[in-house]
């Protein structure tokens, strides 16, 4: 008993020295954010003023509105293609269903190098989107509609399908019948999928750097372009706040999660 | 006789609407996905593969002449290398990520208690959080001019700073940092959901905890172990923002290369070459996964 004590307070050990390495750098960042030092990389007393110096800092508030407006329009098509995509997948059998499988699996697992530089020649030299704002949204919505559809799929397999058939029976049309039986009851994978597709949007650097072209910084590419001048104190502070929310939103789903498991 | 022949040709007739009804939802629910990956998944695919056998002229233009030098330079030359090295970074990586996942998962799931849910969500927040940010914490943190660095001169310990970045060392340590989230998360679903009687049996039969470990445990969560390693490895094969930012220009990897070719050199012919071989070594990385794992486990990761 008294090694197995020993072996557990090892292992305890370890697994907080990995914990510490996980956030040591981000609890680093956050300190600073607070920090009087204009480096960003040392502790020269309190302050707020670069959170101050944040919200009238123009290019970041331009950058942030971009970024909110591609997540947010990626996230509703992603999600409805998803959705439909999901249940068709489901629901029908027919020849080539494996291969379509395995190519909306591509966009996930491709590097994103690979789809970045891919879309951007397509873009450029092929169809000619203007880069920008469409050719973003084009791209975000290519690698995030197939994620949409594997989280969907995956709770439509341990979904109950009995409500729908009674409604089909009942004499109800496939589309009402999805309207205001399947779709309603799905409600939670597809908020479930919003969520994580979200920030996979507002986050992504690579892809959207190689298709935004001159002028279109979101979030991530101005956080980038910053990088070059080292630690600064503007990017702690829009690094504190992405942590910061990042958290928010996964207590949300934590808790909305726990509040459908016990009313369900 | 008529009769039998009314049947079956309604029969046939039955089987015409069923197709055509089978038809009718294909294109309703699968059309705008097969457009994505028709128009912009193999479109793009096909027109990088064209281009990677062109060459590029003396202004960066693309000039229309067939050649195999692009790919020659690949097999045969530096740029196979850099392919190889980034393998090999990703294997060292996914082995690290096991050796220090592995332990945390299974703290969690045997001595976790009431902090369990803490323990997850301190994992989990790293794994949705913005990927550059974080990258630009450890920098933060190991830089030349970096706190690690700052500490130990003001301690008067070394004199001069220590060189962390730009070293294969700084490489490695990132893509770790990176992507253990993604190797300790599936490891720990697979232990939590692990049947405590099997291994009450093992210990009742005998087993040392070592053996019961080897030959119980860690069997079973082979699909974890998979599930991580899928998560981990495919991505970090063709990872450019960590050699590209704890790098620099002394540690490349085939990410780096083709976003090199991209938007610094602009020379598309090559940086296409470069991107077909990548997308190339990651779909043999796949078959290869398929076939030992399953498709399931490949599915299940995401």
């Amino acid at each position: 008993m008294k090694k197995k004590r020993i072996a557990s307070k090892i292992l305890g050990a370890l697994s907080v020295l990995t914990l510490t390495f996980l956030w040591a750098p981000v609890i680093l960042i956050i300190v600073y954010s607070f920090s009087n030092s204009k480096y960003g990389s040392s502790w020269e007393g309190f302050t707020f003023k670069w959170y101050l110096k944040l919200f009238t800092n123009e290019q970041v508030r331009d950058a942030l509105m971009r970024s909110l407006i591609i997540a947010g329009v990626t996230v509703v098509v992603s999600t409805l293609i998803g959705t439909i995509t999901a249940y068709g997948l489901y629901k029908l059998n027919f020849r080539g269903k494996q291969f379509l499988r395995t190519s909306i699996l591509l966009p996930i697992v491709f590097p994103s190098v690979v789809t970045g530089s891919a879309l951007l020649v397509f873009f450029t030299r092929l169809i000619h989107i203007p880069l920008g704002f469409p050719s973003i949204i084009i791209a975000h919505i290519v690698f995030c509609s197939p994620l949409a559809v594997f989280i969907i799929l995956g709770r439509m397999q341990r979904f109950d399908w009995s409500w729908e058939e009674a409604a089909l029976d009942l004499g109800a049309t496939p589309f009402r019948t999805f309207m205001r039986v399947t779709g309603p009851q799905l409600m939670p994978a597809i908020m479930a999928s919003a969520m994580l597709i979200f920030p996979w949007s507002f986050d992504d650097f690579v892809i959207t750097y190689f298709v935004a072209g001159v002028g279109s910084t979101t979030l991530p590419i101005y956080v980038f372009s910053q990088l070059r001048f080292g630690s600064t104190p503007v990017i702690n502070t829009i690094g504190t706040l992405f942590v910061a929310v990042t958290m928010l939103g996964i207590l949300l789903v934590y808790l909305v999660q726990k509040k459908t498991k016990t009313s369900g | 006789m008529q009769a039998s022949g009314d049947i079956s040709g309604s029969k046939s007739q039955a089987e015409k609407r069923a197709k055509r009804k089978l038809a009718l939802e294909l294109t309703t629910y699968l059309s705008p996905i097969i457009i994505i990956v028709v128009v912009f998944v193999f479109a793009p695919l096909a027109i990088i593969l064209f281009f990677s056998f062109l060459k590029s002229g003396p202004y960066g233009q693309i000039v229309y002449a067939f050649t195999f030098e692009n790919v020659g330079a690949i097999l045969g030359g530096g740029y196979g290398k850099v392919f190889l090295k980034s393998v090999y970074l990703a294997v060292q990586t996914n082995l690290l990520c096991i050796l220090f996942g592995y332990p945390i998962a299974y703290y969690i799931t045997r001595f976790g208690g009431k902090w369990k849910t803490l323990w997850i969500f301190l994992i989990i927040v790293p794994s949705w959080s913005s990927y550059l940010i974080r990258l630009y914490a450890l920098k933060t943190l190991v830089g030349t001019k970096g706190t690690i660095n700052t500490l130990l001169m003001n301690l008067g310990i070394i004199s001069e700073p220590i060189q962390i970045l730009y070293t294969q060392f700084a490489v490695i340590m990132a893509l770790v940092f990176a992507w253990l989230p993604f190797m300790i998360l599936p490891i720990y679903a697979a232990l939590d959901g692990l049947d405590r009687s099997v291994l009450e049996a093992a210990t009742d039969l005998g087993a040392t905890p070592f053996r019961r470990f080897f030959r119980v445990t860690l069997p079973l969560t082979r699909g974890g172990l998979l599930a991580g390693s899928i998560l981990v490895f495919i991505p970090t094969v063709g990872e450019w923002l960590v050699p590209h930012i704890f790098g620099g220009s002394k540690i490349m990897m085939a990410g780096s290369l083709v976003a090199h070719k991209f938007t610094a050199v602009g020379n598309i012919p090559q940086g296409s070459s470069l991107a077909i071989m990548l997308a190339a070594t990651l779909v043999l990385i796949l078959y290869l996964t398929i076939k030992w794992g399953g498709r399931e486990a490949l599915e299940k990761a995401l």
